[in-house]
């Protein structure tokens, strides 16, 4: 079947597409620009909006969700992209018309539009965080319905140096299923869970879809070209109404982006994953994201306490940002924390403070450590920083991650992977 | 009691269809037609259970968000100060989307039907969540305008892609002056997206009485499966596939709106929302421009095709009249009948000519000319048929 993915398109085809995608995605991000512009009243009236904590006025009602917008406009985009791209068929009725091509496609924006659609349910409705869990799972169904239908297949390679002892493929069968229902609620509550500054959710978002789309660009070229092609015309829209949204919520943010915008991106960057075999590497793609997961693991499951919000602490006489802090009774923790935490603070992984005596905790020992987010172990190291500084740098960071995930993927990852496309 | 009736109401138009199941072919292919429409019905009654429970779940998320209204048809008495949940239109669209992504292993063979109904589903998921927005945010009408308009585009590239027939038949009392079929090119796809518009918004503005709109939805619906059973027991078989094509999403739609209806039943516990109307608007013009029946469609719309043009002078604010928020009739606390106003649609002329009664007895007659006119459209269309066309 890789022969016939090879044939369907020429290379003008894919000009004549990728040109036209581009013209529609700017249009879409200009139009997004707009509406946002001319929406805040509508969404506050709507009684979708937040406050911004990290602000000296932290009474004002900022608009929320506002992710909705360059979430329809996307999807837009994508229709009549569809129409573009499809419609060439038309015109050269020689190549047989892509059936397979045009279903996944079509499987595809039917998970991100009910990932979209249930995204902004939970922001209307504020459902309990278990349906956090939930909801991916089912709007990834259509894309696991699509791939079982299709026969997809359900091998994962193994990497080179295990072929002596194993197979080189295995077929983990169901098991692949539960993988991209993982894949999608992961990408969606990483993205998720690493916020809270303003900026921060759609800037990481373009940062990964750029680099999504640098590697569809390097991919294009072999045989898997198509779906490389299809990833990257997917994509483009996505980056330009996400950049429109950027312009409203960096810093200082004059609109909120929502669940609804961290839902749609994280399932966009799953689904492009999948559909092009290659979510490996977007998980290269999401190092900080991984990274600020592991290291919320303790309050996440409950074994430190975790407080509503673990945004960073805003100090009002010097405008900027310190880490937020949460204090706990040493008597109420088992041995193997506390020391999990001596060893992390004597890593300077942790910022960890003891007193002996507290007087706000009825003079009992305590200990008072930092949330455990990225955000706030930035903070640690570098010291208290301005709001965009901060998140500049974060994105940075991102960048550099990106860079390396490039490296590992394009030297290491051929020593460890074949020329096979991995899955 | 009042319920009982009122759901025994609801199953009689049922009957019929379930008449003609039993005769639907079921010698062909590996999975025949009948066991497929038979697993189809066993499935929405899942939907129908599931619905019906998970309503009440989700009302006390709505009420909090502040999605709520209160009944303008009960204004004045101790009804009209409860606050009822709106937007409810969700729920029944929620689990008839995840249970046509299920459904899709029926078409497992055939690729082309597939993209189709994946085009189709892919219409309404976009339609239920701009429908959700426009509840929440209260969107201005022209959004009501556009946004179908745009979820209608996977329908038509799926349609230029896969099939690109722009041809229509032409009536035989008129060959002599058009040929036996004209070609319509891009008109064709102009009347597609005019479909999709005309459908959500009929249903939208033939609305306003506890349980009219899903009443509506699913008296058309039933029209519609009707029309396709028929097609499949005793039409050309070519044209089988695109009848069961809309049976397999008419009868969840069926199931999910009894569900809904249960608690949208005069007296009204919760309010379907523009969410439910754009929903049904919506799929009927997906099966009807995917399975190549819009005319028969249109048919079956006669009476919000009236209801339409009688309320033309308002909407456009013509001859001097102005358009309100609300164009439903007023309460007369004492009698507990309802009122008609000066507003130009069918719900007050009903009430200007047969006279004021209680809104559930209002609400039957309109339904009960519902269905005189889907029975009328059911008989026009079959045996009017070979005078005007060659075919069945």
């Amino acid at each position: 079947f890789m022969q016939h993915w090879g044939t369907v398109l020429t290379q003008n085809e894919k000009w004549v597409a990728s040109l036209s995608q581009v013209a529609l995605s700017v249009g879409g991000g200009v139009m997004v620009y707009y509406m946002i512009k001319q929406s805040g009243t509508t969404f506050r009236n709507a009684g979708l909006s937040g406050r911004d904590l990290c602000k000296r006025d932290n009474k004002r009602l900022i608009p929320e969700s506002m992710g909705i917008i360059s979430g329809t406009v996307f999807l837009m985009v994508m229709f009549l992209f569809a129409g573009v791209r499809f419609g060439q068929h038309l015109l050269s009725s020689d190549k047989p018309f892509p059936h397979e091509l045009f279903g996944q496609l079509l499987a595809a924006l039917l998970s991100i539009s009910c990932m979209l659609l249930l995204g902004f349910v939970d922001d209307v409705l504020n459902l309990k965080w278990r349906y956090k869990l939930f909801l991916p799972t089912l709007a990834s169904l259509p894309l696991l319905m699509s791939h079982y239908i299709n026969h997809g297949s359900t091998h994962m390679s193994i990497p080179m140096f295990l072929w002596p002892y194993m197979r080189h493929c295995i077929n983990i069968g169901k098991l692949y299923y539960v993988y991209v229902s993982l894949l999608a609620v992961f990408c969606t509550n990483a993205i998720n869970i690493y916020a809270g500054i303003n900026g921060l959710e759609v800037g990481q978002s373009i940062v990964i879809a750029i680099s999504i789309a640098v590697f569809n660009c390097l991919e294009i070229p072999t045989y898997l070209g198509n779906i490389h092609h299809l990833s990257l015309c997917i994509l483009m829209p996505f980056i330009a109404t996400s950049v429109a949204l950027f312009c409203h919520n960096k810093y200082p943010a004059r609109v909120f982006v929502g669940d609804t915008f961290t839902y749609f991106a994280g399932m966009t960057f799953a689904v492009v994953g999948i559909i092009g075999h290659f979510s490996k590497t977007v998980m290269m793609f999401f190092l900080p994201q991984l990274l600020n997961f592991v290291y919320s693991i303790p309050q996440l499951f409950r074994l430190l306490p975790c407080p509503r919000h673990r945004l960073p602490q805003y100090n009002p006489s010097t405008d900027s940002l310190e880490f937020s802090r949460t204090t706990i009774r040493t008597r109420s923790l088992n041995r193997h924390t506390l020391l999990a935490v001596r060893i992390l603070s004597s890593l300077r992984l942790l910022s960890a403070v003891y007193v002996a005596s507290d007087p706000k905790f009825d003079h009992e020992s305590t200990v008072t450590i930092n949330n455990l987010t990225l955000i706030n172990l930035v903070l640690y190291w570098c010291g208290p920083l301005h709001e965009s500084v901060l998140t500049w740098m974060l994105l940075f960071l991102q960048v550099l991650c990106t860079g390396l995930a490039f490296f590992i993927r394009y030297s290491v990852a051929n020593y460890i992977f074949s020329d096979k496309p991995p899955n | 009691s009042s319920m009982s009736s009122n759901k025994l109401l609801a199953v009689f138009p049922l009957t019929i269809p379930l008449f003609l199941v039993n005769h639907l072919p079921h010698d062909d292919d590996v999975v025949s037609i009948r066991s497929q429409v038979i697993m189809i019905i066993a499935l929405s009654t899942i939907a129908y259970f599931s619905t019906d429970w998970l309503i009440p779940k989700i009302t006390p998320f709505l009420l909090r968000a502040n999605l709520f209204g209160y009944d303008i048809n009960k204004k004045g008495s101790k009804e009209g100060e409860k606050k009822i949940p709106e937007s409810l239109g969700i729920v029944p669209a929620f689990v008839f989307i995840v249970l046509i992504i299920l459904c899709q292993s029926f078409f497992y063979e055939n690729n082309q039907k597939l993209v189709e109904y994946n085009a189709g589903l892919m219409s309404i998921c976009f339609i239920v969540l701009l429908g959700f927005v426009d509840d929440v945010l209260d969107l201005p009408w022209r959004y009501k305008v556009i946004l179908p308009l745009i979820a209608s585009f996977p329908l038509l590239t799926v349609y230029a892609n896969v099939q690109g027939i722009t041809w229509i038949a032409i009536p035989k009392p008129l060959h002599w002056l058009l040929h036996e079929s004209v070609n319509l090119w891009v008109f064709y796809y102009v009347y597609m997206s005019l479909l999709s518009v005309f459908c959500t918004n009929s249903i939208n503005i033939f609305a306003g009485i506890n349980g009219l709109e899903a009443g509506q939805s699913f008296l058309m619906a039933v029209s519609v499966v009707i029309h396709n059973l028929l097609q499949l027991c005793f039409g050309p078989e070519e044209l089988r596939g695109n009848h069961l094509f809309s049976v397999l999403l008419m009868i969840p739609f069926i199931a999910t709106t009894l569900a809904l209806l249960n608690h949208n039943w005069y007296p009204s516990r919760v309010f379907v929302g523009d969410t439910y109307t754009m929903f049904a608007g919506m799929i009927f013009a997906v099966v009807g421009i995917l399975g190549h029946f819009s005319k028969t469609l249109i048919l079956f719309f006669i009476p919000q095709i009236l209801n339409f043009l009688y309320s033309i002078p308002q909407l456009f604010s013509l001859f001097g009249y102005s358009c309100p928020r609300h164009r439903l009739p007023s309460l007369n606390v004492k009698t507990r009948n309802l009122m008609p106003t000066d507003d130009l649609n069918l719900v007050n002329l009903f009430l200007r000519v047969f006279g004021p009664t209680t809104e559930r007895s209002l609400c039957l007659r309109l339904l009960s000319f519902q269905s005189i006119c889907c029975i009328g459209a059911l008989i026009l269309r079959y045996t009017l048929a070979h005078v005007f066309y060659d075919s069945l």
